[in-house]
């Protein structure tokens, strides 16, 4: 498989000696989008966070375009295309909309195409443009907080729980915005407890249970499984 | 009356830039510089034995300036390494007592081997009258230096690229490391910024007194109330609180007494507080 532009293999992590995340291992290829699917305190934030270099992972490997990032600082990492987009957003409370996506194409200063194109997908912050962060509802901090890694240029983008804070219809709006970045061929890692709104997404899946991969397979696979509808769809 | 209040806004122009170097420097990584005003007395010597030995005192200021600013990228570097390892309360403790120790060894050399040295920057010429008032020269250019340095850090910050990042590090490390930015990078050559802005200081108050090798402790304990009262982090609330401050200092000063005056500010810093725990303009 030479196409996987994401391989994380037998990646294990946690706080203060302890892990949380066992062994996990999986791929993302090219112009995929690949969801991990569990519940609150799964894991998937601290595996996520390994991977972009906020946590340095216990042990394992993750590879990006060939390069291995363990041990390499969150911000090379990120700009080296792999973009991450936590659950809190961390966004500059302090600072315009404008001012916030600017940051985004740190080190460069963008080009009015760069903005253009983030403003085509979220309409909605072009009008808030100057308008600060903090001061945004919870849906309009999630689009600029998805806007500021796509000012980046990602190579890939990866997501922690978008929906996080948001009311079922934001965060459905959430995911339409995303199905378009998918259309325009972005490759995409979704970690996700609103199980049906990532599988709807995402191509492939994996279910991350106490720490571990217990499933994989196609979103359809998955959505069909006994266990991920018992435990996740409510069915 | 009006003389008093535009001495106190001499002063408070100084005091503003006092301020900002000691808050960027705290914003970013949670070091209170309390070697700050001893690293200012320090690029006063330094210019003063440069004038003693018969450089032209622009030269020499720039010198002492320069100086001071590579003493704060140095400190940043090594000394203040162990520090950025450590997190929350434990940083903050750790900086500060260290930087308390880099103070009282400026202030012991500065004692040891200058301790008569000083620096005084004067300006010929008559005085220019300003809303009726006489002003010295040195006054005026002094407060010319300060509103230039002041706007074009504000300026800096606000429009520039690196100036953007400075503020994201401040505002959210872990955001501004998301965006590719290098915190420990930012932190470096601000506090090289914060130790210029240290020794235009002292250049600066030499233009309107001699500046002693035993000035620092006074420098820092005004720096410092001017921060914590304009809100640390914040660069516009320590230019505010430094005006308003230089000029409640020199009103009282002239009314009362310098003794009496440094209590009046420590008390006011104590009202702000009480009032608006996170100062004037804090972020947070």
């Amino acid at each position: 498989m030479t196409d996987e532009l994401l391989i994380v293999d037998s990646l294990s992590a946690g706080y203060l000696g302890e892990d949380v995340v066992h062994d996990v291992s999986l791929t993302v290829a090219a112009g995929e989008v690949v969801a991990v699917i569990g519940s609150n305190g799964s894991g998937k934030s601290t595996m996520l966070q390994s991977v972009c270099g906020l946590l340095a992972p216990s042990g394992g490997s993750v590879r990006f375009d060939g390069v291995e990032l363990a041990g390499v600082k969150a911000h090379r990492i990120a700009r080296s295309g792999l973009v991450y987009v936590p659950a809190e957003r961390h966004l500059f409370p302090h600072m315009s909309v404008r001012e916030n996506l600017f940051l985004g194409a740190y080190p460069t200063r963008p080009s009015a195409d760069q903005l253009g194109m983030v403003y085509r997908v979220f309409p909605r912050l072009e009008e808030r443009t100057g308008q600060l962060a903090g001061t945004l509802s919870g849906g309009e901090q999630q689009m600029l907080a998805v806007g500021r890694a796509l000012m980046a240029g990602p190579r890939l983008l990866i997501l922690d729980e978008p929906s996080t804070g948001l009311s079922p219809i934001l965060a459905s709006e959430a995911y339409a915005a995303l199905v378009e970045l998918r259309r325009d061929g972005l490759t995409v890692l979704v970690a996700e407890q609103q199980v049906p709104l990532a599988l709807d997404l995402a191509d492939r899946g994996y279910v991350l249970d106490r720490g571990r991969i217990e499933l994989t397979g196609t979103s359809s696979q998955l959505a069909a499984d006994e266990g991920v509808q018992r435990a996740y769809l409510g069915v | 009356m009006t003389a008093v209040a535009l001495d106190g806004i001499v002063l408070g122009l100084q005091f503003g830039i006092l301020g900002v170097g000691l808050t960027l420097v705290y914003g970013l990584g949670g070091i209170v510089n309390l070697a700050h005003g001893q690293m200012a007395v320090l690029a006063a010597i330094v210019t003063a034995r440069l004038i003693d030995s018969g450089s032209p005192a622009v030269v020499a200021a720039f010198v002492g300036v320069v100086a001071v600013s590579v003493l704060g990228v140095v400190l940043d570097l090594t000394l203040m390494r162990p520090v950025y390892r450590q997190q929350g309360e434990h940083r903050v403790l750790l900086g500060l007592l260290l930087m308390l120790g880099v103070g009282f060894v400026i202030d012991g050399l500065l004692e040891w081997r200058y301790p008569i040295e000083a620096l005084s920057l004067r300006f010929q010429g008559d005085p220019i009258p300003v809303l009726g008032v006489a002003m010295r020269r040195g006054s005026l250019v002094a407060s010319a230096i300060s509103v230039a340095a002041g706007g074009v850090l504000v300026m800096l910050l606000r429009w520039t690229t690196f100036g953007r990042a400075t503020r994201s590090v401040i505002q959210d490390e872990t955001g501004a490391r998301l965006c590719g930015i290098n915190p420990a990078a930012v932190r470096t050559v601000v506090f090289g910024v914060s130790g210029a802005l240290a020794g235009l200081v002292a250049i600066t108050v030499a233009m309107t007194r001699p500046v002693v090798s035993t000035d620092g402790v006074n420098l820092t304990t005004f720096g410092l109330i001017v921060a914590v009262v304009g809100g640390l982090g914040s660069v516009p609330g320590a230019f505010l609180a430094g005006i308003i401050l230089g000029v409640v200092n020199t009103i009282s000063a002239f009314y009362i007494g310098s003794y009496v005056s440094t209590i009046l500010l420590l008390l006011a810093a104590a009202t702000t507080l009480l009032l608006r725990p996170r100062g004037l303009l804090g972020i947070g």
